[in-house]
């Protein structure tokens, strides 16, 4: 075999490989001069949706890691996130503080959850994603009841100012308007207009250092084992069912995490609908920045995030100034998100079957040899 | 994974009855009974309940058939609803569009529905021919951005008839668009029965039993029985030298036909056109509902059709009524969630018998 | 790892977080804290109000009070600290005040009487509780999961 056509391969795999940043990159190329936005307004846009959506897109590594496909089921994190504020925001706890509480308040709830989503999906082995994405709407009917009815007779929410007029359940915004931004002003620095928030990035570097840190750990070779193949971990001594409990926990927690820190940069919670679009929106820019079903890495989650969002500012303004209708950016950006989705599920199944052929005609090749050997 | 290994066998008839039938199954039925015995206890017209159950049946019973042909092929319930229900909604504005107005719009709606449900299920087909064993899944985010994109076109597209774009700017569809003078209970009205307060919805109730008598007849013909073959033994099918990939093909493409009567039939007995984002989350409810009445990841008949959609149905309608009357708490929405996505990840997680 | 390891690992861990926990609730707790220029009576002895006084909290200037007049601030944690710029006459100098005092943890909305802080007296003097007003019924909130208000409704799961 001559190289070039292989160098050409490996021109061509680069490109496929990369298509989705570079069509996003090229969307975004067409849109921003369309917008007309002041370039120092999409950094300030950019900076802060870095800080607020980048924790909860790395939270969708472990799953991966594990070869469980892309978490849907991430919102329960956010879910049992979601509690932890308003329990901290009854009790008057405030500020930086308030968000730890909260934080620490998600974790038991986050473990729950975690453990029933994993058990759930190892009973739904080869489905993993279908099944992600049902719990996800499962344990917000749960969440509902939680929130809903149950919060005012059963678990005891002290102010009436969070609580809906007739005496149970939570309104339907919850002001986190005393832990608003705080993790995020903290150590802020100010360069050229441009709020960076240093301690929210800390907080994102520590969870890139531990997921490298994980990923070199036994349980993060195991992880990575079973994800490779079940059968073969299996074999080789690896508890595969807990690992992959394990995985679909770590997810959940720091998901819990992820959606406290969103939040307190939103400062304000829509109770009932604001984890039900994160999980959807966080697996598009993940998928966005070049990750796979089966593989993803930490650049991926912020290449995507900032070509998801910097495409999410821009489109529905571009839009508007292309159609003279500013729904039409709205939607081609919900249109966006699903078909990349759809894309990458795609292409993760076809490359699934024409590994599993190859391998089927190599088995085929080494039948046939044996027995010609005979 | 070679080796089955059964863990129950013995357990009785009745243990084995519960086992055939489902125990969630059984559960969902019992709550729907109690409800219905409950009702009169509340203060709740039952007539006029039953009447709702019936209407209601009525309306979504065809969009649930659609998940029949894709489950006998082996892809899977048809998560991808909306993609038919696209073009259920192209053949119904089109109608109007082209100046169709009463019974006629709705025959119209059908006939132009149909070229759009053949391309778009043949597309969906040949798609789903390409990622076997992932169907559910991609169905589902196919169906996503099917709707998402005529989100777009709802607006772009050229549609002019006043009684459905927006009347301030004159272009775009508006999200809702009333069928009063087109093909507003059209059906329902056909044939109806009233007993007091009964009210039966005989015309659609018919039409819905014309088409299940169709599918069921379809699949008892030879191309039927193929498509039987290759969802619950591919191999054998293809020993038996059918050609699975156009089986498949069909089946998608009927099923997707089938979604888009199946929305024009709702919205014949609702009243309204909805568009945009209404389309998007119709999946999940049809799919629970057929797997409510008994049908399983890959196994479904028309009987699991009518039981499903009667039970679904009937704990929507009821639920809120019955509870309100009772406890003065309105926790429909939370019961709805929680039963319908509890019945499709009960199915998810159950063993497959068979292929996969 | 040996098991009874890894159970002392786990207990500490979950210590540790409840101690975090604990410790959260207590210097994060939250308090508004009305300031009132009231004149009031005390054991029979009335302590009149200064002409007008600057409450500055974490060198930050919250209001200027002239008789009966309040001004409002947040305050987290229960030691609560401010400086007050007292002007006993019109047009005479100011004299800075610094205060330091204990709020009560269980109270949300603290008044303090501030004649009654600068003059020194006790807890039960100085401070009560402030009741907000019932909240005034909301009509938007009969419809708790309204859908219409998240990105494009896009939740809806109705047949």
């Amino acid at each position: 075999m001559s190289k070039k056509p292989r160098q050409n391969k490996n021109v061509k795999h680069l490109l496929m490989d990369n298509s989705v940043p570079l069509m996003f990159i090229v969307i975004c190329a067409i849109c921003i001069p369309l917008s007309g936005f002041s370039p120092s307004y999409l950094i300030n846009e950019i900076v802060t949706r870095l800080g607020r959506n980048l924790f909860l897109v790395l939270c969708l590594l472990f799953p991966i890691m594990a070869g469980m496909g892309l978490n849907f089921a991430m919102t329960l994190g956010a879910m049992a996130g979601e509690i932890g504020l308003i329990l901290a925001s009854d009790w008057q706890i405030w500020g930086i503080p308030g968000i730890i509480l909260a934080m620490i308040l998600s974790i038991p709830i986050s473990i729950f959850l975690g453990y029933i989503c994993g058990t759930l999906m190892n009973m739904a082995r080869g489905r993993e994603m279908i099944t992600s994405y049902i719990i996800n709407y499962f344990i917000n009917g749960i969440y509902l009841l939680v929130v809903l009815y149950m919060m005012g007779p059963i678990i005891p929410i002290m102010h009436s100012s969070i609580k809906l007029p007739r005496g149970y359940g939570i309104r339907n915004t919850t002001s986190l308007l005393n832990m608003r931004q705080r993790l995020d002003d903290l150590l802020a620095v100010n360069v050229g207009g441009v709020k960076i928030p240093v301690l929210t990035f800390l907080i994102i570097g520590a969870l890139c250092l531990f997921i490298v840190w994980f990923r070199r750990t036994k349980l993060g070779q195991d992880m990575r084992a079973v994800g490779q193949d079940m059968e073969v971990a299996r074999e080789a001594g690896i508890k595969v069912e807990r690992t992959r409990i394990i995985s679909i926990i770590l997810s959940t927690v720091f998901a819990g995490f992820g959606m406290v820190i969103y939040l307190q940069n939103m400062g304000n919670m829509a109770t009932y609908t604001s984890h039900s679009q994160i999980g959807m929106f966080c697996i598009a820019a993940l998928l966005v920045g070049g990750a796979a079903v089966d593989r993803a890495s930490i650049g991926n989650a912020f290449l995507g995030v900032i070509l998801f969002h910097l495409m999410f500012i821009v489109a529905p303004s571009a839009g508007a100034k292309i159609t003279g209708d500013s729904m039409i950016g709205e939607y081609f950006r919900v249109f966006v998100s699903y078909g990349v989705i759809t894309v990458a599920l795609v292409m993760y199944e076809m490359k699934k079957r024409s590994v599993k052929s190859r391998t089927g005609q190599l088995l085929a090749q080494a039948q046939r040899e044996e027995a010609a050997g005979k | 994974m070679g080796n089955t290994n059964r863990l129950s066998d013995g357990k009785g008839r009745i243990g084995s009855m519960v086992q055939s039938f489902g125990l969630p199954r059984l559960i969902i039925a019992g709550f729907l009974l109690l409800l219905f015995i409950l009702a009169p206890f509340a203060g709740v017209d039952l007539f006029m309940q039953i009447t709702n159950v019936l209407n209601r049946f009525s309306w979504n019973a065809v969009m649930v058939l659609a998940m029949v042909p894709m489950i006998h092929a082996g892809c899977g319930p048809n998560f991808g609803l909306p993609l038919g229900v696209v073009s259920g909604l192209l053949g119904a504005t089109l109608s109007i569009e082209l100046g169709f107005t009463g019974a006629m719009s709705f025959v119209m709606a059908i006939l132009i529905s149909t070229p759009f449900a053949l391309l778009f299920g043949g597309g969906y087909g040949w798609l789903l021919n390409k990622i076997k064993g992932g169907e559910m899944m991609i169905a589902t985010y196919v169906g996503f951005s099917a709707a998402s994109f005529m989100c777009m076109m709802w607006l772009l597209l050229p549609y002019s008839s006043p009684t459905m774009v927006w009347g301030l700017s004159g272009q775009g569809l508006r999200t809702t668009i009333s069928l009063e003078g087109f093909y507003n209970r059209v059906l329902s009205d056909f044939l109806q029965i009233r007993i007091g307060q009964l009210v039966i919805p005989t015309g659609a109730l018919l039409f819905f039993a014309l088409l299940a008598v169709l599918v069921w007849a379809f699949l008892h013909t030879k191309t039927g029985t193929a498509m039987t073959a290759v969802g619950s033994n591919p191999a054998f099918a293809k020993a038996a030298g059918i050609n699975i990939d156009r089986t498949r093909t069909l089946s998608v493409i009927m099923s997707t036909w089938l979604a888009a009567v199946g929305i024009l039939v709702y919205e014949q007995g609702f009243g309204f056109i909805q568009l945009y984002t209404a389309p998007l989350f119709l999946a999940l409810p049809a799919v629970s509902a057929v797997l409510i009445g008994g049908a399983s990841v890959n196994k479904a008949t028309i009987t699991n059709v009518v039981i499903g959609t009667f039970l679904f149905q009937g704990i929507l309608t009821m639920t809120p009524t019955v509870m309100n009357a009772m406890i003065h708490m309105d926790m429909a929405d939370v019961i709805r969630t929680v039963v319908s996505n509890g019945m499709i990840l009960y199915a998810l997680t159950r063993k497959m018998e068979g292929s996969r | 790892m040996s098991k009874t390891r890894s159970w002392i690992f786990r207990i500490a861990a979950v210590a540790l977080l409840v101690a975090i926990a604990g410790a959260m609730m207590v210097i994060g707790r939250g308090h508004t804290v009305y300031f009132d220029n009231y004149s009031l009576e005390y054991n029979g002895q009335t302590y009149e109000t200064p002409y007008k006084i600057t409450v500055i909290v974490k060198d930050e200037q919250i209001a200027k009070l002239y008789d009966k007049e309040r001004g409002m601030s947040t305050w987290i944690g229960q030691s609560f600290e401010m400086d007050l710029e007292v002007m006993q006459e019109k047009g005479g100098s100011e004299e800075t005040v610094h205060i330091q005092l204990d709020l009560p943890y269980s109270i949300d909305g603290i008044i303090l009487n501030l004649p009654a802080v600068l003059a020194g007296l006790p807890e039960e003097a100085y401070l009560t509780e402030f009741v907000p007003a019932a909240p005034e019924p909301e009509p938007e909130d009969e419809n708790p999961e309204g859908l219409g208000e998240d990105d494009l409704g896009l939740d809806g799961f109705d047949m």
